[in-house]
């Protein structure tokens, strides 16, 4: 492989980007040891979640019923069209279109920290009204899974600040673009992760 | 010579992990934990039945979290040869480590404490039965700190012939993560999220042992592919 540095949109790129859709798993496999491990965990937070749930309907579904599901709603299209910052921009990091790149990471940015804010937000309103961590069984899960959620979003966000900087810097090294595929896929899965969570804590009936 | 005292001091961990297993859970019998919600007379009372196998299973636990001091030992130097210029990740996993084995001991010397004099107030027993399972179960940060280091210098790794492969760091990350839950065993006596719960207790043993068992396997095939200094 090329070590040079690809200074303008060339051949290299190209072929680069091309050799690794034939390979067909998005970044370095090792990645998918931590976001299938990651999701596991996820997987066994919703199972539990369930199971308590179907032995007090009647609670959880009362303090369901006290969430906002505007802020809920509005997130989910935050991440969502995040998440399309983030392919469009990974499409450029393989074309080489290096500002393009960053500046849709950028978006996506900004979209992972108008979730934070709301985020935020949410958690004082509903402290304010007097639900805590302690206050009942939905609201142990509702703060601690979004919390930990938040927590891969916190993450997911420095990731991000990572790939504008690697974008800017081009693809230099065989396993740049497996580093920014892997840090693409991590964001996608933070989506991923919200996308069950939203319905199963705002929603399911 | 000192591959052979790296494969000694990898030994530590098969030690640590009999004598921990056997101390800790056949003798002491702290496995599954006595429950957070459990009434001061009941935490005594369980301390009177089996004082004698309790102290037993501490006296083997010392041992247990001596050996793995080597262990950690093992892991910085293989670090070491991961890292370019000053080895400050595997400095960060060596005190991680060193962490991790005080918050093994001083939950043993409380749970010694307890149990030997198991005749005095049922209160204290509890409060000294409490403080041992915080300090041994609450008390993440060392050991996300000691995985992240150990994912970083992994992935830094430029050695042409790699010294661990890459998803062994993926999986540090992971477990860094899963570490995170613990922390919320403060407001909680029963339920997934106390000190005997599925996600604060359970899931963390379970793979901490599968990354125990890797990690030795890694060390060990590292360690005879060093070439001879």
């Amino acid at each position: 492989m090329q070590r040079e540095p690809i200074e303008t949109q060339d051949h290299g790129a190209a072929s680069a980007g091309e050799k690794y859709r034939q390979s067909h798993t998005p970044g370095e496999t090792g990645i998918w040891v931590f976001i299938m491990g990651d999701m596991m965990v996820f997987a066994l937070f919703f199972l539990v979640f369930v199971f308590y749930r179907a032995e007090n309907t009647a609670l959880f579904q009362a303090s369901q019923a006290t969430l906002n599901t505007h802020y809920g709603t509005f997130n989910t299209l935050l991440l969502l069209t995040s998440s399309w910052f983030v392919v469009m921009a990974t499409n450029g990091v393989r074309k080489n279109l290096r500002r393009q790149a960053a500046t849709l990471y950028g978006l996506a940015f900004l979209c992972g920290a108008g979730f934070s804010l709301i985020k935020v937000v949410e958690y004082r309103e509903k402290i304010q009204a007097g639900f805590g961590l302690t206050t009942n069984d939905f609201y142990m899960y509702y703060y601690i899974f979004t919390g930990l959620h938040f927590v891969h979003v916190i993450i997911g966000m420095a990731v991000l600040v990572a790939l504008i900087h690697k974008s800017l810097s081009g693809l230099r090294e065989p396993g740049d673009l497996a580093l920014i595929e892997g840090g693409a896929s991590y964001w996608h899965m933070v989506d991923v992760l919200w996308i069950i969570l939203f319905p199963l804590l705002y929603l399911m009936k | 010579m000192n591959k052979k005292a790296q494969m000694i001091c990898l030994m530590g961990a098969v030690a640590m992990g009999i004598l921990m297993t056997v101390g800790w859970w056949l003798l002491a019998r702290f496995v599954p934990p006595p429950l957070p919600g459990a009434s001061a007379a009941d935490i005594a009372l369980m301390f009177r039945e089996n004082a004698n196998g309790i102290r037993t299973g501490m006296v083997l636990m010392i041992a247990g979290a001596g050996c793995f001091m080597p262990f950690i030992a093992v892991i910085s130097a293989q670090m070491k040869r991961m890292e370019n210029g000053p080895p400050v990740l595997a400095y960060t996993q060596l005190l991680g480590g060193s962490m991790s084995v005080m918050i093994i001991l001083v939950p043993i010397l409380l749970w010694t404490t307890a149990a030997y004099r198991p005749e005095r107030g049922d209160e204290i027993i509890r409060t000294l039965n409490d403080l041992a399972w915080f300090l041994v179960a609450m008390t993440y940060s060392p050991a996300i700190i000691q995985n992240l280091s150990i994912g970083m210098a992994i992935l830094g790794d430029r050695n042409p012939k790699r010294i661990i492969p890459r998803w062994v760091a993926y999986m540090n990350f992971w477990l860094a993560l899963l570490f995170l839950p613990a922390g919320l065993m403060t407001y909680f006596k029963t339920g997934p999220f106390a000190w005997n719960g599925l996600l604060a207790f359970w899931l963390p043993l379970v793979v901490f042992a599968i990354w125990f068992n890797i990690m030795i396997y890694m060390l060990y095939k590292a360690i005879k592919e060093q070439p001879d200094a």
